[in-house]
């Protein structure tokens, strides 16, 4: 990107390069081909882009040095906008998914006013709590929201109509996949774009030391507030592509503690100052307790996320994507850098 | 018209007043120290000036122009920048990308730093003598070279007057003569400077005039040596000794624990 003067300093090379990444993400296009007798393997990693994109979606957030437990908040009402104008109005998802992420926005503006005086644990704290309005909210208005019914027999996600072919993505799960990982495609250059941008210096700085760079000329509250509404109109996006995918959603389904711990596990776990960490950690993590601890221990087997967590803040405090890329994580390059 | 003015100043916390009607102008160009005992309010004297605190009455102007109730932010676009007494890297971001974050906030958003902008970042390292490491983490930098970082960043803003907070405390003698010769060059730029310096062991080198503060009020100002040679120094920074204290008995409530 931006290059500066070359520098003569001996540059500490990160033992792994980006380029490292290239076949996983061949692997990734080709999943359904390689997959292609077994649905079961395909809704695992449609679900694990999905949880991967939530990862993305949070650590927008994070990286402004705010840890939110709450975006289940977001992922619930995005769910739910989508769902219900597509069940009442019959309006296209294509149209329902958009309008969910600005209503998450909306939500997250509701959250702004009452957490953004808080820092740290009581911002995360704060945040936790929050899920609860919109939930009770849900849960309670049975008239619109049909209560803890739920919305069942949602459309599956957007078709496309190129002329006389109609792809109807939500007819097979390879559809499905590649819509979710063509959302998740976006969404990565989208992050990239954020924490490579003036924006993403802005947050960083501000999670570094937040006095310092309000002497520098930043407007603390104004980039926080910008982190939260992009992190928010992400996390409703996802949250409305996962009620067309699984096709039924409830309130505490979506609202659940679940969508709001996930997305830290895995920027936790796979580094959540790097980039593409965290939706790493999700395509690593949620595989393997599909694949492997479910079967083993189908009652505990989220045992993993906590065992996981526990020894990433013990061994590898950056994740392990951060580990890996030490001392690489710079957006402005220096010359031989990068 | 004066760069700085500052008019009964004052700073209440709680019961305690940590600044007494401060009263003092800075001339463009200049170097001045703010000296005194631990407490005396030097930091909070800055605090106010650069908008972290807001003062319990008085004002302050800059160039004529009141920046009494202005945000930090914004006293940044005025021309003000600082250092902070325990340096304050972006300790997981690059040394570079710690100065360019001080110039790419300059009012009108852009996506990206411009070229320019880390051009002048790099100088700016250069001038402080880390143009060998751009690219090194901020927060595994030594004490020195964070300091160091500190006011690259801090010029990094163009500011007309710059506050610098203890930036040669737990140096060594000749790494106080390097700071010595950067503030000169920094000088050398245009730039106005105020210096905390408890020890006064920078301030005696570069300053034109000494501000000397004890207890939250001004004890005196003017030339180095003079302030130096005040009564009124000399007890807040020594005490009083036995035999003087009966010659002023009112030295008493000053005097005892300097340093």
């Amino acid at each position: 990107m931006i290059k500066g003067q070359p520098t003569s300093e001996p540059v500490q090379k990160p033992p792994i390069g980006q380029f490292a990444l290239l076949p996983g993400l061949a692997m990734l296009l080709v999943l359904p081909l390689v997959a292609g007798g077994s649905d079961y393997i395909l809704q695992v990693f449609t679900h694990a882009l999905l949880l991967a994109t939530l990862a993305l979606a949070w650590n927008i957030l994070a990286v402004s040095g705010s840890i939110s437990l709450g975006h289940a908040a977001f992922f619930g009402v995005g769910a739910y906008t989508s769902g219900l104008l597509s069940l009442e109005l019959g309006v296209s998802s294509w149209l329902t998914i958009p309008t969910a992420g600005l209503s998450a926005v909306a939500i997250a503006v509701l959250m702004w006013l009452f957490c953004h005086r808080l820092r740290g644990a009581y911002f995360a704290l704060a945040t936790l709590a929050f899920v609860e309005i919109p939930r009770v909210i849900t849960d309670n208005w049975d008239g619109l929201t049909r209560g803890s019914r739920g919305l069942v027999g949602l459309p599956g996600l957007p078709g496309l109509r190129l002329g006389a072919h109609h792809f109807d993505i939500s007819a097979s799960p390879t559809g499905s996949y590649y819509f979710v990982l063509g959302y998740g495609l976006l969404l990565l250059a989208m992050v990239t774009l954020i924490f490579r941008s003036n924006l993403g210096l802005a947050l960083q700085a501000i999670r570094e030391e937040e006095t310092a760079a309000s002497t520098l000329g930043i407007q603390v509250q104004k980039y926080r507030l910008m982190a939260l509404l992009l992190s928010a109109l992400f996390s409703g996006i996802t949250g409305a592509c996962y009620a067309h995918l699984v096709r039924y959603i409830e309130p505490g389904m979506v609202y659940g503690i679940h969508f709001s711990a996930i997305p830290l596990i895995f920027a936790i776990c796979g580094g959540r100052f790097t980039i593409i960490g965290p939706a790493l950690a999700a395509l690593v993590l949620y595989p393997l307790d599909q694949f492997l601890f479910h079967p083993l221990l189908p009652a505990g087997h989220e045992f993993l996320y906590g065992a996981v967590i526990i020894l990433t803040i013990l061994f590898l405090p950056s994740g392990f994507w951060g580990q890996l890329r030490k001392g690489h994580l710079v957006s402005i390059k220096t010359g031989s850098i990068e | 018209m004066s760069l700085l003015r500052l008019e009964a100043l004052s700073k209440k916390f709680g019961e305690h007043w940590a600044l007494k009607g401060i009263e003092f102008a800075l001339e463009e160009g200049e170097i001045v120290g703010l000296v005194g005992p631990n407490g005396a309010g030097k930091t909070t004297l800055f605090n106010l000036i650069t908008g972290r605190y807001k003062p319990s009455s008085g004002k302050i102007w800059f160039e004529g122009k009141d920046i009494t109730s202005c945000r930090p932010h914004e006293i940044r676009h005025f021309g003000i920048s600082r250092t902070f007494q325990s340096s304050r890297p972006f300790a997981k971001m690059s040394v570079l990308e710690n100065v360019v974050v001080g110039r790419i906030f300059r009012g009108e958003f852009h996506l990206f730093p411009h070229p320019t902008d880390i051009k002048t970042a790099l100088q700016l390292l250069e001038l402080v003598g880390l143009a060998h490491k751009p690219g090194a983490v901020a927060g595994e930098l030594t004490l020195s070279e964070q300091r160091r970082l500190d006011l690259a960043r801090a010029l990094a803003t163009e500011p007309r007057l710059l506050l610098l907070d203890e930036v040669v405390a737990g140096f060594s003698p000749l790494a106080v003569k390097q700071a010595a010769d950067l503030v000169q060059r920094v000088r050398e730029r245009g730039v106005t400077l105020f210096i905390v310096d408890h020890f006064l062991r920078l301030s005696l080198r570069v300053s034109d005039r000494l501000l000397a503060l004890d207890h939250g009020e001004k004890i005196a100002e003017g030339k180095p040596q003079e302030v130096m040679r005040n009564r009124e120094v000399i007890r807040a920074y020594l005490g009083v000794r036995h035999d003087d204290e009966e010659q002023s008995a009112e030295g008493m409530e000053h005097g005892g624990q300097a340093f």
